[in-house]
């Protein structure tokens, strides 16, 4: 599913560059759980933005489900996004003007599909992750573990084949994130969606069933 | 997806009400005097364009030479009209509109004062007046007959049907009503109350023959087919042709649709008129417009931080730059929206307010599709243009900076507001500097000397017979203590009646064309206005009776006859020798914003339509008139006693140029509030975004005042670098409108140091009030956010 190859990330600083991401060769299959470890600064976001296409590499190739990323045009690029990846971020980042129902639906309308189709979709995400009740709450009106929740139901609700997790449980008390985890084991497991998750948890990272390790910009081992 | 963002622009707009209320509030005002200036050029441009033949209408015009130069003007013979029909197949027919006359119209027991015209019977037939009763073919055909307009019939018969009664006019004449005119619209040249037929006129003498007595305006409707191309080199030499002692007048036809904005001539051809106010006034509208969108910018750009979280988060989930640029140009286009209704709000509160500044009676009419067409299209402008560059701007954000937190780079933010403000005030500044200009050149103008001396002076016309017992009236006048002098005069001494190139004297050159103003007086003038005599006398009637043929001179006309010494000269004018008696100082008879013409005052044997009065400074001035109303109650019955203020008449004047300047100061007080009400929101975004650096400099030590100076500092340098801008245009516009006048101001330093002065200041009270408020704030507060 994905392929990365010779993958360089670095920044000009004067006449230094400096290297973020160094000859990083990666290859994913459909259906992985993976999890990227490494302390800070040592690129696992940035890796993470690369695959989900929020960044670009200064070097390398990327194929993402047998097309090569950078070669496609800017339309079909974003339509492969749009259709395959699912995002979740440390801070949630839900639109505070939005209430649950309206967050969760706002994917969907980006992809031209009918009200009553999108009603559907969103009601079923709203009883899956057992937040029916909320829908009608602005995010501030959540705790954190909820706030995850609507995000991530918002990262699936255009069943996406990859979800992309940014440290999904950083901000939230170990409870909290064991559910979230338990929930990606099963999205992973019964829906089949492969997912990158960056983590600073060993516990965390254990739910993937490969980690891969990064230190200043490379991949251990 | 509309639903979406609709939600989202309403719930943005309830969430930051400040910025909401300063941006509707900023856009509304700027839209209301758009459509108020709007409105206007819209009554300015549809003078006169109702009649159905206007295509077809034109006015007849003079062009010659004056002392080397081409001047036009509009004024023509009498037989102009009969000639036309006569002479040029291309013409269906011409008509003719005399000066406007003010008669006494009695009803029974009711009298009146009433204003209109005398017109050719075929007035109707070219000028779309409609009747609501009266056959147009026959209202003005009897002498004696007599068409009035649907108030004037109210106001003289009430209820009744004024159709066929019978109305005394002067205590002379009874007229027959055989018409009643829907009331005239107010955009037209003609104001009339009334419509006498020329019958009429010839019936008293005064029609003439004369070709070379320009004395009335002549109208001529073309046939369908005709072009003026075809007839206008046959009417060039049309005077010429029956008048040999014209040698180089040319005669034209100026079509209905330049009658108003333009009819301006310099030198022979069209040059400004009130068009250049119109355009002016556009180019304002669509400023203060342009300012309010630019606030729109500024703040909305100023809130971007806020928004951009969203941004990226709709990328994130699949949004591109097209959907969120829609968007974000939806919610503006909503905010405008909103604003549009306020504005229609403002619009119709100050329209009366606007018409009586303007002199006009403006009206939205809502029943008009093609108004709501351009509300719509109104708004909509506004808001794409207001709504444009936050929309661009916006939707660019990269999502992986703008979720990082690292988005904030707020020298780069803030250039092109800081150029969007430099914008706003050097348009407001401008505003204020010509405010200042023509307000100073209008006092200029009154403080300019008048030649005679306007107080406790009042004049009253000669109307019915007063004209028979004026030398009784003068009499009881003064026995009575109520004036200390009287004199006749053939026009107030405010206004230029009669001017004249026909004057002779000893030693003119043959093609002299100089033009003189005439004036008359039987005696007294000099004691009752206070002219100032450099040689001879006044008339004195009963001391030299051969006063009657006497002539007064001032002193442009002595200079021009070339009198070394004017007293016993000579002058012939009207057929008749005026011996010169005195030498006057130059005194304004017309506007004071140009140079005094050459003048002629003859004696007591012109002709006379007015009476000056000095009233007794010793009495109370209400007592002397209720005293006077009875001495011209006992000797003019039949008339009301109507008099007029000498010092008024001077001041109305001014009415132009004061017009000018209120709203030049009404849209520079306006630019400067939607300025302010930007920059307002600007300074609060600026101490948000600093409120780091400035809980730092505190903690290192930095007082109050130096942080408050620190964050007002940045402001008062756009300001200034507004006012650098701002003067050379506003000089080199005030420069070209002084050039209208003569008699101005010399433009000086101290107006641009006093609109610099007082902009900045305006800056700094609006800044001020962030600027202190993040100054003391607590900086450990502050710095915890982080």
């Amino acid at each position: 599913m994905i392929r990365l190859e010779k993958i360089y990330k670095w920044h000009n600083t004067g006449n230094n560059r400096v290297f973020i991401l160094k000859d990083i060769n990666l290859t994913i299959q459909e259906g992985e759980f993976v999890s990227i470890m490494g302390p800070s600064g040592s690129g696992k976001t940035t890796l993470l933005n690369i695959i989900g296409m929020l960044d670009e590499p200064s070097e390398g190739r990327y194929d993402f489900m047998e097309q090569d990323v950078y070669r496609i045009r800017e339309k079909q690029r974003s339509d492969l996004y749009k259709q395959n990846i699912g995002f979740v971020f440390q801070a949630y980042h839900l639109i505070d003007e939005l209430t649950v129902y309206e967050n969760i639906e706002t994917p969907l309308l980006y992809q031209n599909i009918k009200t009553s189709e999108r009603q559907a979709i969103v009601a079923d995400m709203l009883d899956r992750f057992n937040i029916v009740g909320k829908k009608d709450l602005f995010p501030v009106q959540l705790s954190g573990g909820q706030q995850q929740l609507v995000g991530i139901a918002r990262a699936l609700v255009a069943k996406p084949r990859l979800l992309l997790a940014d440290e999904p449980t950083g901000n939230l008390n170990s409870k909290q994130g064991e559910e979230i985890m338990e929930i990606f084991r099963k999205i992973n497991r019964e829906d089949g969606v492969t997912i990158i998750q960056v983590t600073h948890s060993e516990k965390n990272a254990a739910y993937g069933q490969r980690i891969i390790h990064l230190l200043d910009g490379r991949i251990e081992k | 997806m509309l639903r979406n963002y609709l939600k989202i622009a309403v719930r943005n707009l309830l969430k930051n009400k400040g910025f909401s209320f300063i941006n509707i509030i900023g856009l509304s005002v700027g839209m209301a005097s758009a459509i108020l200036i709007f409105l206007w050029i819209q009554h300015e441009m549809s003078y006169d364009q109702f009649h159905e033949k206007k295509d077809r209408i034109y006015e007849a015009w003079n062009k010659d030479f004056f002392s080397g130069k081409l001047q036009c003007w509009n004024t023509t013979p009498k037989i102009f009209a009969r000639t036309v029909e006569r002479e040029f197949p291309e013409v269906e027919m011409a008509t003719r509109v005399n000066w406007p006359s003010k008669y006494l119209f009695s009803v029974g027991e009711k009298r009146i004062s009433i204003t209109g015209n005398i017109v050719d019977s075929n007035f109707l037939d070219v000028f779309t007046f409609p009747l609501l009763k009266g056959d147009p073919n026959k209202v003005l055909q009897d002498v004696y007959s007599i068409v009035l307009t649907e108030k004037t019939a109210k106001s003289l018969f009430g209820d009744e049907d004024a159709m066929g009664k019978m109305i005394r006019i002067n205590d002379k004449d009874n007229f027959t009503v055989t018409g009643i005119l829907k009331d005239i619209p107010n955009n037209t040249r003609f104001k009339f109350d009334y419509l006498l037929p020329w019958a009429y006129l010839r019936k008293q003498g005064n029609d003439d023959d004369n070709w070379g007595n320009n004395s009335t305006r002549n109208y001529v409707l073309l046939k369908p087919n005709a072009t003026l191309a075809s007839i206008a080199p046959k009417l060039k030499p049309l005077k010429r042709k029956f008048d040999e002692s014209e040698k180089t007048n040319e005669m034209f036809l100026y079509p209905i649709s330049r009658w108003r904005l333009y009819s301006s001539f310099v030198n022979g051809v069209e040059d400004g008129g009130l068009i250049d106010f119109v355009k002016m006034f556009a180019v304002i509208a669509v400023f203060i417009l342009l300012i309010a969108c630019i606030n729109f910018m500024n703040l909305s750009t100023a809130r971007s931080e806020k928004r951009a979280k969203e941004v990226g988060i709709r990328k994130v989930v699949g949004a591109n730059k097209t959907s969120l640029i829609g968007q974000f140009l939806g919610e503006s286009i909503l905010l405008a929206f909103f604003a549009g209704l306020v504005a229609v709000l403002l619009v119709q509160l100050s329209l009366p307010a606007f018409g009586q500044l303007t002199d006009k009676k403006l009206f939205i009419d809502y029943t008009n599709p093609y108004l709501w067409l351009s509300f719509i299209g109104f708004i909509l402008f506004t808001g794409v243009i207001a709504g444009s560059y936050p929309a661009f701007y916006l939707s660019a954000f990269k999502p992986v900076k703008v979720l990082k937190g690292t988005f904030l780079q707020s020298d780069k933010v803030v250039t092109p507001r800081k150029v969007l403000v430099v914008l706003q005030f050097t348009f407001a500044i401008i505003l204020i500097i010509c405010t200042a200009i023509v307000k100073e050149q209008i006092q200029h103008a009154r403080d300019r000397d008048l030649g005679y001396n306007k107080n406790n002076l009042v004049f009253h016309y000669l109307t019915g017979d007063l004209e028979k017992n004026y030398p009784l009236v003068k009499n009881e006048l003064l026995n009575a203590n109520i004036a200390t002098s009287v004199s006749k005069t053939s026009a107030p001494i405010t206004q230029g009646w009669s001017d004249t190139w026909g004057i002779e004297w000893k030693g003119k050159s043959p093609d002299d064309k100089t033009d003189f103003d005439r004036y008359a007086e039987d005696e007294d003038l000099g004691k009752t206005v206070g002219l100032q005599f450099v040689k001879g006398r006044d008339f004195d009637l009963k001391q030299y009776p051969t006063d009657s043929t006497g002539m007064i001179l001032n002193e442009s006309s002595v200079k021009i006859m070339g009198f070394k010494d004017p007293i016993g000269e000579i002058v012939k004018d009207n057929g008749r020798e005026w011996h010169v008696v005195g030498v006057i100082k130059d005194f304004i008879l017309q506007s004071p914003y140009h140079p005094t013409k050459p003048m002629v005052i003859e004696g007591a044997k012109a002709w006379f339509n007015v009476m000056h009065i000095k009233l007794n400074e010793k009495n109370n001035t209400a007592d002397n008139l209720k005293r006077a109303e009875s001495i011209f109650k006992k000797y003019n019955p039949q008339y009301p006693f109507e008099y007029q203020f000498v010092d008024e008449d001077y001041a109305a004047k001014f009415k132009a140029e004061q017009r000018t300047g209120t709203l030049a100061g009404l849209f520079a007080g306006l630019t400067i509030f939607i300025s302010c009400l930007g920059l307002f929101g600007l300074a609060a975004y600026m101490a948000e975004t600093r409120i780091k650096e400035i809980g730092v400099r505190k903690v290192l030590g930095a007082s109050v005042t130096s942080i408050a100076t620190l964050l007002s500092k940045d402001f008062v340098g756009l300001v200034i670098i507004a006012f650098l801008l701002a003067s050379p245009v506003a000089w080199w516009l005030m420069h070209n409108w002084l050039e209208n006048y003569p008699y101005r101001v010399t433009i000086e330093w101290w107006i641009f140091a006093f609109a610099a002065g007082i902009s900045i200041l305006i800056a700094l009270v609006t800044v001020s009030y962030h600027s202190i408020k993040a100054a003391t704030a607590n900086p450990v507060k502050s710095l915890r956010t982080e």
